[in-house]
């Protein structure tokens, strides 16, 4: 094997690159929404491909996020600077993505919500930026969501999956009403159901005909994931 | 004169507007600030803490918090804020006696202070543990059959009579009903008919269905009580504020309700205690609170059990207790449940860390508060049986915080994985409405163990 077999890049660059993409890494861990954004300028200017940089800089820097929040050495606020700086990159690497031929491939579309009756939502946030930061596209639909409003937006959106959380017992019994709606309104084969919150079980999960079930981000993540695959 | 509810809620109505993340974001940072600025900071040799400037720093630190972060309203996106004057004089007007309960069961909460030997007051609740209709008021009457219980309150539903109890349907509204007459009918029960309630309605979210129960001719009185939450970290919403004209007119006492998320937008356990503190001020001016209830939560475990949970829950406490007359209960949250070695370790842990610090009590949330019928009047026995304890043995924080890291030694590692424990039928003969010997076996190994180490229940 000869130098010819590789396309030309000079170790300068070669080495430029993999820095700035361990620095965007940082910068995203650190919440720095400017740098990040900054960073992400330099390495499409310096023509490192947006998948590239997702891949490399983006996604292990989210996931390292993930893995500091789940052993409580970082706390929520910090997760969400993060995905800040993180939403802050992929903004800049938008307009490179429409016309790149490598564009990363988007793991799924998920519309996410708080179901009707239920104003908590912190547990809902951290699946829905740890959802975002790992290539899905996300719809928050808020808190306190009518289970209408879950369906109207899961075809808006051509999404894939519908996400539903709930803290309180009597607000996670609207969770069967949106499966028995689909089903009525011949929608169900459309959207695979995650569910998820304090008061919910796996056999109840299932029970209801839920599709997935996450105890907590982490687990939740990798069911979108595993779904998406199949 | 203390601000009034009405002027309160113009605020939410005409103060800054903010985007509800900005403010998520805001309590975090302010909270840093504030817990750098009066060097708060956990000793972990001190799980109890004894260091009495540290908490009237945590008391300084959280008025100043509140009065720069003030309450968000998530109906308006705006934000109320509150001078300093405004804020001492609402934290200095909670009242000082409340009378709970009638005839031979009536009773008066009172303030404690740090390191007090009278007892704690002990408000038994099932907190929202789901269980069948068909036994609500069997579980009820095994919480309000302890002779320990100054008030009671019950558990959530997993149906009525067969159909589920969803928020928002008129069932809600028929569950709170049935919930206030189940109340009265295991008071009588367990012999106890005058015995209040501290939270008349634990199985409705929506404040109509809570409203609608509280009618006379159900068997409600105005020495009962209602609990209004607040949202998340220092957020209100009028869904739960449009309680409050309803229960001033009425009479009833409120209770506010506050579980911020050690690990959640206030950040570590500093922080979070700050913005507890801060949510005592939330309370008496936008809910007109006359008490509090304090539930707050590892984000990761959903319990308060952790040592820096036990950290925050004494610090706090102390902060109050040194500083006002404010009178609150803590709320144990267990990892555990119902009839495990561990959850008896974790109530103990959590009353001596409370009752020492001058708390008054309010257990208990088994089982992350998350298993259906995962409850029993045995966990509000035990945790206030173990206060008692506390407050009759004079014991002080030193003391208290070498029984609570013994304690921590024997379920700390099992936190993550804890047994979910028994069921209330499990653990509980439903004739006779006595705890299984199994448990009471359990208990009083916890109790040679706790009396090894010099405190005797």
């Amino acid at each position: 094997m000869d130098s010819s077999d590789f396309p030309y890049i000079s170790l300068s660059s070669f080495v430029c690159s993999v820095m700035r993409l361990e620095d965007i890494s940082n910068a995203i861990i650190a919440g720095d929404e400017a740098q990040a954004s900054a960073l992400a300028k330099q390495l499409l200017d310096a023509g490192t491909p947006p998948s590239q940089i997702i891949t490399e800089g983006l996604a292990p820097a989210m996931a390292e996020v993930g893995r500091r929040f789940d052993r409580l050495e970082i706390f929520l606020s910090e997760v969400l600077l993060s995905a800040d700086a993180m939403k802050a990159a992929l903004k800049v690497l938008e307009p490179a993505m429409l016309t790149s031929k490598s564009v990363a491939k988007k793991q799924g579309v998920v519309v996410i919500g708080t179901i009707e009756g239920d104003v908590h939502d912190i547990g809902k946030n951290i699946v829905a930026t740890m959802l975002e930061a790992s290539g899905f596209e996300v719809h928050d639909l808020g808190k306190d969501v009518p289970v209408a409003a879950f369906i109207k937006k899961a075809q808006e959106y051509k999404a894939d999956f519908i996400a539903v959380s709930a803290l309180m017992t009597t607000t996670m019994y609207n969770m069967p009403r949106l499966i028995r709606d689909l089903t009525d309104m011949g929608l169900r084969d459309l959207f695979k159901v995650i569910v998820g919150g304090a008061p919910v079980l796996p056999e109840w999960a299932q029970e209801i005909g839920a599709d997935g079930y996450g105890k907590d981000f982490m687990e939740a993540v990798s069911v979108f994931k595993g779904l998406t695959e199949k | 004169m203390v601000v009034s509810f009405q002027e309160a809620v113009e605020r939410l109505e005409n103060g800054a507007i903010m985007p509800e993340h900005e403010f998520d974001l805001r309590v975090g940072q302010l909270a840093r600030k504030y817990v750098k600025e009066f060097g708060i900071k956990m000793n972990p040799e001190e799980v109890v803490n004894s260091d009495d400037g540290l908490a009237d720093s945590a008391f300084q630190a959280a008025q100043q918090l509140f009065v720069e972060l003030g309450v968000y309203c998530t109906n308006t996106g705006r934000v109320a804020k509150f001078t300093e004057g405004e804020a001492k004089e609402a934290i200095n007007s909670y009242p000082t006696k409340l009378e709970f309960g009638e005839g031979k069961e009536k009773g008066f909460m009172t303030p404690r202070q740090v390191e007090d030997r009278a007892p704690p007051w002990v408000n038994f609740s099932a907190v929202g543990t789901p269980v069948p209709s068909s036994q609500f008021v069997t579980v009820m009457r095994s919480y309000a059959q302890e002779p320990l219980a100054n008030a009671f309150s019950g558990p959530s539903l997993l149906e009525l009579n067969g159909r589920v109890v969803r928020s928002g349907a008129p069932v809600e509204v028929e569950a709170a009903l049935f919930n206030v007459r189940s109340t009265r009918e295991a008071a009588r029960l367990a012999g106890r008919p005058g015995l209040g309630s501290h939270n008349l309605v634990g199985c409705a979210e929506k404040t109509a269905a809570v409203l609608a129960a509280l009618h006379p001719d159900f068997g409600v009185r105005k020495t009962d009580g209602v609990f209004v939450a607040a949202l998340g970290e220092m957020k209100v919403d009028y869904e739960r504020l449009n309680k409050v004209p309803f229960l001033q007119d009425a009479g009833y006492h409120t209770g506010g309700l506050y579980g911020p998320l050690m690990g959640g937008y206030a950040g570590g356990a500093a922080e979070t205690a700050l913005v507890l503190l801060a949510h005592f001020y939330l309370g008496r001016l936008m809910f007109r609170a006359e008490f509090s209830n304090c539930f707050p939560l590892n984000i990761r475990e959903t319990c308060n059990t952790t040592p820096e949970m036990l950290w925050l829950v004494s610090l706090v406490s102390q902060a109050m207790r040194r500083n006002t007359n404010a009178m609150h209960t803590m709320n144990a949250f267990l990892s555990s449940g119902p009839c495990t070695e561990m959850i008896t370790y974790e109530l103990a842990a959590h009353s001596i860390a409370a009752t020492v610090s001058g708390a008054h009590l309010n257990p208990a949330a088994p089982a992350r508060n998350k298993y259906p019928e995962r409850c029993s009047g045995m966990e509000a026995r035990i945790h206030a049986e173990v206060g008692h304890a506390v407050a009759r043995s004079g014991i002080k924080r030193a003391e208290a915080n070498k029984i609570v890291k013994k304690l921590l030694e024997k379920y700390e590692s099992k936190i993550r994985d804890a047994p979910v424990g028994k069921k209330f039928s499990e653990c509980y003969d439903l004739r006779t409405v006595k705890p299984s010997q199994e448990y009471l076996d359990i208990y009083a190994n916890t109790k040679r163990f706790l009396a090894d180490l010099g405190l005797v229940v």
